[in-house]
């Protein structure tokens, strides 16, 4: 019959039509591709609050402080800085002889002009101007030197000049080319400079031999972007990219038994713990909640759901933070002291606890389920309630209308507690629907005005201390941040806040 | 016809309004842009409120779509939340991604499914036919993100022969459009086989053979061009789902279409660019199934008459 020959005819197109191909490029020499998750869509520094912005954007700009891996505050753009009037003034002395990428001098002018436009009403229209209200205005002195004029003290700017909105740009360029050709044709003084950008594709760049640190090691670095997990892993495997930000613990083995590649498990950000509600239900009393927390085996779930990558905590906060106390121990898990707790606070067996959570994330989900696994054995009826995420932050928390616990993830680039406690703790913020309380609004707001390091730190180990007391939450753990990356590399130092910088780096 | 393709306009335009204001209306419910913008970060409620105002956000939800409309008008579909990218410009890269997956996929499947389908009809009953059937089940009862995940697997990690994602060149079209293709020819082989039964079974059939007609020429020239017809309204609704089923295949190849473009949108609460997205995916479908009618009247002098 004729047909048979046609089907010969089209498996051996199929088979024809495969075997030609090339394999799939390798890298090229001197360039490092790095897949992040999501397209900013602009890379102006002001518009958005994207960790992936800062993965790209911290190898384009340069702020008057740098801060690496090590977690030092180091010189960037201000090669120092003091502190006058009471505070009230930081002055800070500018790097001379450098240049934007454009070959517009950077000078005082430059710094003041970008705060101009951060606090102006270009930087109103973006998420990045509430973290710099602190300041009241910059002030040219001469042209290697700025003075910031504060409305109030802020201890952790000088830490939020490293990143993110604080990001120094160019006066002429800005005006010449207007703010629309900037968003997606940046320039900085950092070691990279653009070079081409696709919309949700990728961004390319190239080193910038005049960067003021030196010339970068590297010829290009590509950043493509990957939503799916799976993909990059897959991209990275075939060796297509060097370094892959999107690791789902579950994935992390898969990278591991890789030999050309390495996983790369550090201290990250985010922590994560259920915060309890302190108004209704069994968690009123503090003594219960207390054994909520020694009833659930912390160690256990960072052993199975995160494989590890992941520690205990004792307040809402990373090791790596500034405000962390490491004399400040868990609470040990125990059950049987635990159900005895529950039984002196009177709690009747059965006693709904219900933990609201962001239903898109499937770790939480089964830290949940772990937990509520927990509770069971206590002789409590835990139920889960996954929600939308915008669902659960706008409203199900602000408005006061959570179960007995929800779940709370925070991660501030800062790595400062005060961010984070001020907006958990304090009296009528988001994050507090319950709570009132005056000595720990007080705490908060004097660490506030406070400049001296040692003094402040002991403030937040109070107040972290305070709210340990207090159980307000149950602090379940610190993920880590994993990368997983070629071996090619060389020099990598991988930074826990994802914000790269990519000057040492070499390739194979 | 021209009175028939006006019809269908208004038909069309119906449509588009009906889609837009219920994508609208439901994305509005489902929380804050401003919120997702800022990345759960340290904002006040005074700093969304400013984002809301120049998201423009803060007007009433009928002036918000109005404003839309009219810019539907001109051809302008607004900026995207995220960095402010016109949507128009990213519709106009991400919509040829999408097409040129699609209809790769689909010819695939059209060249796959014709002959497999006319074959096993021929074979009625006999192995090639049941092996077909069997085949064509298993393929149906696949997932695609299943599917492509194994492709990538054996294709781009074990022979190292593919690229695992992305479009650059030809060879980045063989996984997505297989994974979808494979899919499609599951359904449409069982389609061209029992449309071509029914016609084989017909007097004309006989008439044909027995005039001492060729296999070929009965097969291809009497038979399928009358089973053609429920095969082409099939393709065309096809077309439809498969510009659904096209967001999970693209997420997984990372291509950088209309379904990642959608997908991204939705995750970010990005109104405009959800909305263009869409408007200009049911325009396309409304449009084929315009070319689906039309395409009856070529193939079917019958109901060019009437």
């Amino acid at each position: 019959m004729k047909m048979s020959t046609t089907l010969k005819a089209l498996s051996f197109a199929a088979a024809a039509a495969l075997a030609p191909l090339a394999a799939p490029q390798a890298q090229a020499a001197g360039t490092v591709t790095v897949a992040v998750a999501i397209d900013p869509g602009s890379w102006d520094p002001i518009d958005t609050f994207l960790v992936d912005w800062s993965s790209v954007g911290n190898n384009i700009f340069d702020g008057l402080t740098a801060r690496g891996p090590d977690m030092k505050l180091k010189p960037g753009l201000a090669t120092s800085w003091e502190f006058l009037d009471n505070n009230s003034r930081i002055r800070f002395k500018l790097r001379e002889n450098v240049k934007f990428h454009n070959g517009e001098p950077f000078n005082a002018d430059a710094v003041k002009f970008t705060f101009d436009r951060l606090l102006g009403d270009e930087g109103k229209k973006g998420p990045q101007q509430s973290n710099y209200n602190s300041i009241d205005h910059v002030e040219v002195v001469d042209p290697n030197t700025v003075d910031f004029v504060m409305k109030q003290a802020d201890p952790v700017l000088l830490t939020k000049l490293a990143g993110y909105g604080a990001m120094i740009v160019p006066p002429k360029y800005l005006q010449e080319k207007g703010d629309e050709y900037f968003n997606t044709h940046p320039v900085g003084t950092g070691p990279y400079k653009f070079v081409s950008y696709e919309p949700k594709v990728s961004i390319n760049l190239e080193a910038f031999p005049e960067h003021w640190a030196g010339t970068p090691k590297l010829d290009k670095v590509v950043f493509r972007m990957i939503a799916e997990a799976n993909t990059q892993i897959a991209e990275l495997q075939a060796g297509r990219i060097d370094i892959a930000t999107q690791i789902p613990f579950g994935l992390a083995p898969t990278v591991e038994k890789d030999p050309k590649l390495s996983l790369i498990s550090i201290t990250g950000p985010t922590v994560v713990a259920l915060r309890l509600n302190t108004k209704n239900g069994i968690t009123k009393d503090v003594n219960v909640r207390k054994a909520l927390i020694m009833g659930i085996d912390r160690e256990a779930i960072i052993k199975a759901v995160l494989l590890g990558h992941g520690k205990p905590i004792a307040s809402f906060q990373a090791d790596l933070s500034f405000g962390y106390d490491p004399n400040l121990k868990p609470l040990p898990f125990d059950l049987a002291k635990a159900k005895q707790m529950l039984q002196q606070a009177g709690v009747q067996p059965g006693a709904p606890v219900k933990i609201d959570f962001r239903g898109n994330e499937a770790t939480f989900r089964e830290v949940a389920q772990a937990a509520a696994g927990f509770l069971q054995a206590l002789g409590l009826k835990p139920s889960l309630q996954p929600y939308e995420p915008p669902v659960l932050l706008n409203d199900i928390i602000p408005n006061g209308k959570t179960g007995e616990a929800w779940h709370n993830a925070w991660g501030g680039w800062t790595f400062d507690y005060d961010n984070t406690a001020y907006l958990m703790y304090h009296s009528g913020e988001k994050w507090n629907p319950y709570d009132k309380d005056p000595k720990l609004d007080a705490l908060l707001e004097k660490q506030r005005s406070i400049y001296d390091v040692k003094e402040r730190e002991k403030l937040l180990q109070e107040v972290a201390r305070y709210v340990a007391d207090q159980a307000l939450e149950i602090p379940l753990y610190n993920q880590n941040t994993i990368f997983g990356v070629n071996k090619r590399l060389k020099n990598f130092e991988p930074p826990s806040d994802r914000r790269f910088r990519f000057t040492d780096v070499t390739v194979e | 016809m021209a009175g028939f393709i006006f019809k269908r306009l208004l038909q069309a335009i119906f449509v588009i309004l009906a889609v837009t204001l219920i994508v609208s209306f439901a994305i509005r419910l489902s929380g804050d842009p401003a919120v997702m913008l800022a990345g759960g970060s340290n904002i006040t409620e005074k700093d969304l409120q400013n984002i809301r105002q120049a998201l423009g956000l803060e007007r009433p939800f009928i002036v918000q779509y109005l404003t839309f409309l009219k810019g539907l008008l001109v051809g302008d579909f607004g900026r995207s939340f995220m960095g402010g990218t016109s949507v128009s410009l990213l519709i106009s890269k991400a919509l040829p991604a999408t097409l040129l997956l699609a209809f790769t996929s689909l010819l695939i499947s059209i060249l796959l499914s014709v002959p497999l389908g006319v074959y096993a009809a021929v074979n009625r009953g006999r192995w090639p036919d049941q092996l077909i059937r069997i085949v064509s089940l298993v393929g149906l009862s696949f997932p695609n993100f299943w599917l492509a995940i194994m492709m990538v697997l054996f294709f781009s990690i074990t022979l190292g022969l593919l690229p695992p994602s992305g479009m650059e060149g030809p060879e980045s079209f063989i996984m997505p459009a297989l994974t979808m293709a494979i899919i499609l020819t599951a359904t449409n082989v069982r389609l061209v086989r029992t449309s071509m039964l029914e016609t084989l079974s017909q007097q004309y059939i006989m008439v044909a053979r027995s005039k001492g007609l060729r296999d070929r020429v009965v097969l291809y020239k009497h038979a399928l061009r009358n089973s053609a017809i429920p095969l082409v309204t099939y393709i065309g609704l096809q077309f439809g789902g498969l510009v659904g089923g096209i967001v999970i295949v693209e997420r997984v190849f990372n291509w950088p279409g209309m379904g990642t473009l959608a997908f991204d949108a939705i995750s970010g609460r990005d109104y405009p660019v959800l909305q263009g997205t869409i408007t200009v995916l049911a325009l396309f479908i409304v449009l084929i199934n315009l070319m689906v009618d039309i395409a009856y009247g070529l193939i079917d002098p019958r109901i060019r008459t009437e």
